[in-house]
């Protein structure tokens, strides 16, 4: 049952998951260019630094967009289909979600391992000056962490029904609304900063985002 | 309140003659019969009169203001240190005793002083619609700070022993108590790795004699070259930081030097005032380095440190520190090279924290209501 679940969840996302590893591999490579001659040019250590934290910002990106898409298409046909195909199957309903869970899960395995190959090859090609280290297992396993947490909030997200969204929506933008009117009024009241606070920040749902993605740090 | 309120009538009731006076004093100031010297100088002692004026009228008016504030005040003391706060739930004791640490640790015996320069606090409501008093001359702060923020506060609002100006000069500011010094020996490693200049990279890849020369030991009469030793490393500094020396018989120079040619870099940096040119590490790296001295030296370093405030720097933390130089250069090299700050890739628990929202949002996705049955 879970080879054809991966299969037909392979068909609907081979477009994203192809194209996101790609990008995985290609983006520590790209991160590091212009490390070769760090021994050269006095001030390129700073900037080669700067580089790769202004690079390293596109990983949480693409940590996120590749959970919010492949999320949107594993469910995206169920939707369609009024839910009839799953319906039809023998399979308990928790069953069936824990294996679009799982294949889901196996398919973004490959831009996170495209990521490990990516930074593997930058950080042994690149001349690195002193006291500068390359970090491609860290950072592969925290863009897998992303890529899994981000899967796992959209896929929840997915999985419910419009009114559900409408719901989380709702509550996300009175929030907004009260700190709006918090601060028209005067009142010391940052809703929107403790939510952004609870939410990057560690231990938050996206603590794993945030912060700097460094391949290449002292 | 009344007391003070006509202390300060009285005194620019005196004052008034002596200010009109003051008015008299310019009138021959512009006569033809002084030499220009003559006046600029009786112009420079009015405006030190008036500084010093102002300056008494402030202190009274503090005074006053203190006087007010501080009517219902309490004492504190941990230590040396004093504290005169309003009665409020703050955590003062606890945030005063870590500022002690701080303090002795640094100044050692001579932190006693602190005994003669009171600080004083004043906690207000944290609710900003209530009035707050106005206050001048002491910190003001929320009673609902947690004690590590207060000492902070605390740290940043206590003035610092008086040291000579060469010390100050030396090291870019006044000796302060360092709050977090593993946060700073870390700042001070990303510094020696990245900086620009050759000789502090040198010094990370353990050449001493360079560390002194970025640390800014040896004397400021060096030639450029022993600062700025490769040309790309001269027309770097010289086109990015030293731009706006580029005027008049240096702007020949200058543009040569940005064109790659090293002799007229050499010739442009011995033509501008060493001290335009910036040093190697920041004074962060020097804080750093002083701490060491002190920390080797103990208890009576800082007094040794400020004891001959004539001698060469490097002489004065070796007494401090009771070793040659190179020793302190060698242990402060060494506390730096050992501050590597931790890899940002992966923070701690971060795998653990990331699972376990994964199996939250997992089940979030296994109680959805699309199938459930009313």
């Amino acid at each position: 049952m879970f080879q054809v679940l991966l299969y037909t969840q392979w068909k609907w996302s081979r477009l994203i998951v192809t194209v996101g590893t790609v990008a995985g591999f290609a983006l520590p490579i790209v991160s590091v260019q212009g490390a070769a001659g760090a021994a050269r040019n006095p001030l390129e250590t700073g900037a080669l630094l700067a580089a790769v934290q202004s690079w390293g910002a596109l990983y949480p990106v693409l940590a996120a967009a590749l959970g919010l898409l492949v999320a949107i298409a594993t469910w995206a046909p169920d939707h369609r289909g009024r839910h009839v195909y799953a319906l039809a199957l023998p399979l308990p309903r928790w069953r069936y979600v824990l294996l679009r869970f799982g294949a889901g899960l196996s398919l973004l395995a490959a831009p996170a391992l495209a990521v490990l190959a990516g930074a593997l090859l930058a950080t042994a090609s690149a001349t690195m000056p002193p006291g500068i280290q390359g970090y491609p297992v860290s950072l592969a396993v925290r863009f897998a962490l992303a890529v899994v947490v981000g899967y796992a909030v959209f896929f929840a997200v997915s999985s419910g029904t419009q009114r559900t969204a409408g719901a989380i929506l709702g509550v996300i933008g009175l929030l907004i609304i009260v700190h709006i009117i918090g601060g028209v009024a005067g009142v010391d009241l940052d809703v929107v900063g403790r939510l952004q606070g609870i939410v990057l920040g560690w231990p938050g749902p996206l603590g794993i985002f945030s912060g700097r993605w460094m391949l290449l740090d002292v | 309140m009344f007391e003070g309120r006509r202390l300060l009538v009285a005194f620019w009731v005196a004052s008034t003659p002596l200010l009109r006076g003051q008015s008299l004093e310019r009138g021959p100031a512009s006569s033809d019969t002084l030499a220009e010297p003559t006046r600029l100088r009786m112009r420079a002692d009015s405006l030190l009169r008036e500084w010093r004026r102002a300056n008494t009228v402030a202190d009274v008016v503090d005074s006053i203001d203190r006087a007010r504030a501080w009517a219902a005040s309490e004492t504190m003391s941990v230590g040396s240190l004093r504290i005169v706060a309003n009665p409020s739930p703050l955590p003062l004791h606890d945030a005063a005793a870590r500022v002690w640490r701080v303090l002795d640790s640094l100044y050692g015996d001579e932190a006693r002083h602190f005994e003669r320069r009171p600080l004083f606090v004043v906690a207000v409501d944290p609710d900003t619609t209530v009035a707050r008093p106005v206050v001048r001359g002491g910190l003001m702060v929320t009673w609902d700070l947690d004690a590590d923020t207060l000492a902070l506060l605390l740290l940043a609002n206590l003035h610092p022993l008086d040291v000579d100006p060469a010390l100050v000069a030396w090291l870019g500011g006044s000796l302060r108590p360092t709050v977090h010094p593993e946060r700073q020996r870390a700042r001070v490693y990303v510094e020696l790795v990245t900086t620009p200049w050759a000789v502090a990279r040198d010094c990370f890849l353990q050449n001493l004699e360079h560390c002194g020369l970025a640390l800014d030991l040896t004397r400021l009469d060096e030639s450029p070259e022993s600062w700025l030793q490769n040309p790309a490393e001269r027309r770097v500094v010289v086109s990015r930081f030293l731009s706006s020396l580029s005027r008049g018989a240096q702007a020949r120079a200058f543009h040569d030097c940005t064109n790659n040619n090293d002799s007229a870099c050499v010739v442009f940096l011995r033509s501008i005032p060493r001290e335009a040119v910036p040093r190697p590490l920041t004074s962060e790296a020097r804080k750093t380095l002083v701490d060491v001295a002190l920390q080797l030296g103990g208890r009576d370093a800082y007094h040794r440190l400020v004891a001959n405030p004539d001698s060469p720097m490097a002489a004065r933390l070796a007494k401090a520190a009771g070793v040659r130089i190179d020793s302190v250069i060698a242990r402060w090299r060494a506390v730096i090279v050992a501050s590597r700050p931790a890899s940002v890739a992966l923070p701690p628990w971060g795998l653990w924290i990331a699972i376990t929202w994964t199996v939250c949002f997992a089940a979030c996705a296994l109680r959805s209501s699309r199938w459930r049955v009313n």
